[in-house]
């Protein structure tokens, strides 16, 4: 092995190869089956050409000096109570894998797919953090389960794999959360997120991104939704230097329905991509995207936002909606909604979008009543932001994502 | 400190039209003063310019109050004067809770210079009280203040909560614009017992109410009424003046000042 293997840390990116990934796994007593999927998704990831991202510019992206680490050092798990007595299961995936491989083998790579492109396909060869939430049949938990994320220094990589599992009739909440300083040098978040919510669950989801300077985050996260399930998803990103996030609500069967809402806050030269896919492939599914952008100085958001709607799929409702506020004349998002529709028998489809500086009359009608000019752009920023960010789950993630919004308006 | 309010020859043009021409108007503390005048008159535009709106450009004048012309002011620091607008048409601040926007606007005026904000902030218990009783003077159901600034709100609705704006924040000069339209009779006497309430908790407090019409004057009766034509005013007299017009309309003042000036 390596020499920087002592010190838990696979070669840097440009020197590795598909033999040392298969003995760092092998040394790690993971199974074969995954020994072989992680190796197969490297000869994936070293045959496949880089995507080509329009809005994303990893130009000055060093990935070849990138190190990753193994073991799950990076994530911290925190529940308030210990729920095992109903049989729920919420500890690392690497963990999981030894004792509940068969759950995982069944689950794993089947909501996201490692042959995606380029990056899911590194992600599948060197996943090493992340949480393992089991929650079986009928089984109710109001406390939330937190999978927090973090770098301790620039340079290295993070590939985390979430894969939650909520079974019929039950229900829970789920909460990720990238937090770190700002990095020397580059720091890459390679995180995927799993989710399955079985007949009759549901499931309320935070995905909350606040990294700090100099971090490319580039991630992939898919519920699938099984009949009469409920989403409540919501998505804050605030941190990182490059963010590009696919992200997939798959309503499958019947009945499923979702409430999804993100917030994005782009200044400095941040790059912030969300590239939210809504796919209808049931019947009588429901579903709500409301998206807002606010971006500042000389940052950049995109929402690549599709709904899709297959053959197969009747009775759909579905309504999409996304704002933004520029704050400075300098700053710039892009916003590409797409419908795709193959299906004659759409129930209602609706879409709204604006775009445009603060409303002066807004601004105008505090001032009168007072308030300062700043005040009133962070009273009116962060009240834009508050029906998305009171659907967080846990109080202080909620107020430490204010604060950073607030920071933010300067 | 001479604390009138005192228009002077006000002038002030939107998009290069000119729409006030040389206004000239005096309240004086404690009294109300109403401008009446037809639709188009320059009503709204005076109020909105002695706010600051910014798209009201002001070309020659000057409006004096406790020793400033204010015209110089930011519109947040003519609020802090004691200049209080209540809106025709208040907007809407989606996310923004009316408690929340409330006690931002108080503790906004209650700021110092060199003061930590948390310092002169209003105490959370003394503003729930405060609120409390505003509200159930001015009979807003309590969950109101749990609601965002005007969303959704009716008319009726939007017009009280710009009363109990004023009835938080006690300005010692009010312009109340068009506080009556979109108003039911009930909803009218409920926001005009307010306003007079108000007027006798601070006695010094005056109040300047532009309306079309004579109604709203049968509940704020002015001491003084102005009319206002094409960016003038051009009669002025006392509470018969409303009545007078109540009767014959605004046409015989226009044929009067057209032969005045013919």
């Amino acid at each position: 092995m390596p020499a920087s293997n002592s010190n838990h840390t696979l070669p840097a990116l440009a020197d590795l190869t598909d033999t040392q990934i298969a003995e760092a796994s092998r040394a790690a007593n993971e199974p074969e089956w995954l020994t072989e999927w992680r190796t197969s998704a490297w000869q994936n990831f070293a045959e496949s050409t880089p995507p080509f991202w329009k809005r994303t510019d990893l130009s000055k992206f060093r990935s070849e000096t990138i190190t990753a680490p193994l073991g799950a050092h990076n994530t911290t798990l925190i529940c308030e109570q210990d729920f095992a007595k109903h049989g729920v299961i919420f500890t690392t995936l690497a963990d999981a894998i030894h004792n509940h491989g068969d759950l995982i083998k069944q689950h794993l790579g089947t909501a996201v797919d490692p042959t995606a492109h380029k990056f899911t396909a590194l992600h599948a060869a060197l996943w090493q953090d992340g949480a393992f939430l089991y929650v079986p049949k009928n089984v109710s938990i109001e406390a939330p389960f937190l999978a927090t994320f973090t770098f301790n220094n620039g340079n290295h990589a993070i590939f985390p794999h979430n894969l939650i599992i909520v079974e019929r009739g039950s229900s829970a909440m789920f909460v990720e959360e990238y937090v770190s300083d700002d990095v020397e040098g580059q720091g890459y978040s390679s995180p995927a997120t799993e989710i399955f919510v079985g007949e009759d669950a549901s499931l309320k989801y935070a995905a909350v991104q606040t990294w700090g300077k100099g971090v490319y985050h580039i991630g992939s996260q898919r519920v699938r939704l099984n009949n009469n399930s409920n989403l409540n998803w919501v998505i804050a990103n605030v941190g990182g230097q490059i963010q590009h996030v696919e992200a997939e609500t798959s309503l499958e069967n019947v009945g499923s329905r979702v409430e999804w809402t993100g917030a994005t806050f782009a200044n400095g030269t941040q790059s912030l991509l969300t590239a939210p896919i809504l796919r209808h492939a049931g019947t009588n599914t429901e579903s709500h995207l409301d998206f807002k952008t606010v971006v500042d100085e000389t940052g950049y958001s995109t929402f690549d936002g599709l709904i899709k709607i297959e053959h197969e799929s009747h009775g759909t409702v579905t309504r999409l909606e996304e704002h933004a506020i520029h704050l400075s004349p300098k700053a710039r998002t892009d916003s590409i909604p797409g419908l795709k529709i193959d299906t004659n028998d759409v129930a209602r489809a609706g879409h709204a979008s604006t775009s445009g500086q603060i409303d002066e009359e807004q601004l105008f009608y505090m001032l009168s009543r007072g308030i300062q000019r700043d005040e009133a752009k962070r009273m009116i920023v962060r009240g834009f932001f508050e029906p998305t960010l009171d659907r967080i789950p846990v109080e202080s993630l909620r107020e430490r994502i204010t604060n950073l919004i607030e920071e933010k308006i300067r | 400190m001479n604390t009138d309010f005192v228009i002077k020859d006000l002038h002030v043009q939107i998009e290069d039209k000119e729409i006030l021409k040389g206004v000239n108007l005096t309240v004086k503390p404690g009294t109300i003063h109403a401008i009446m005048g037809p639709n188009g008159s320059g009503k709204s535009t005076l109020a909105y310019a002695l706010m600051g709106h910014p798209n009201y450009e002001v070309t020659a004048g000057e409006v004096w109050y406790k020793g400033e012309n204010i015209l110089e002011m930011e519109p947040d620091e003519r609020s802090k004067l004691g200049i209080f607008l209540a809106f025709q048409y208040p907007t809407s601040i989606p996310g923004v809770t009316v408690a929340n926007f409330l006690r931002s606007a108080m503790n906004a005026h209650r700021a110092e210079e060199g003061k930590d904000p948390k310092e002169t902030a209003i105490p959370m218990a003394q503003f729930r009280k405060e609120l409390r009783a505003q509200m159930s003077m001015l009979e807003i159901d309590e969950g109101f203040a749990r609601r965002y600034l005007n969303e959704g709100f009716s008319g009726g609705e939007k017009k009280r909560i710009e009363i109990l704006q004023m009835a938080m924040l006690k300005p010692t000069m009010a312009v109340m614009d068009e506080t009556d339209s979109g108003l039911d009779i009930d909803a009218l006497r409920v926001v005009a017992n307010g306003v007079n309430a108000l007027g006798q908790q601070e006695s010094e407090m005056g109040i300047l109410v532009i309306t079309h019409y004579q109604r709203l004057l049968n509940y704020i009766k002015p001491q003084f009424v102005s009319v206002m034509m094409d960016g003038r005013i051009v009669r002025e007299g006392g509470p018969e003046l409303a009545l007078e017009l109540e009767d014959k309309g605004y046409d015989f003042i226009k044929e009067e000042v057209f032969s005045n000036a013919s």
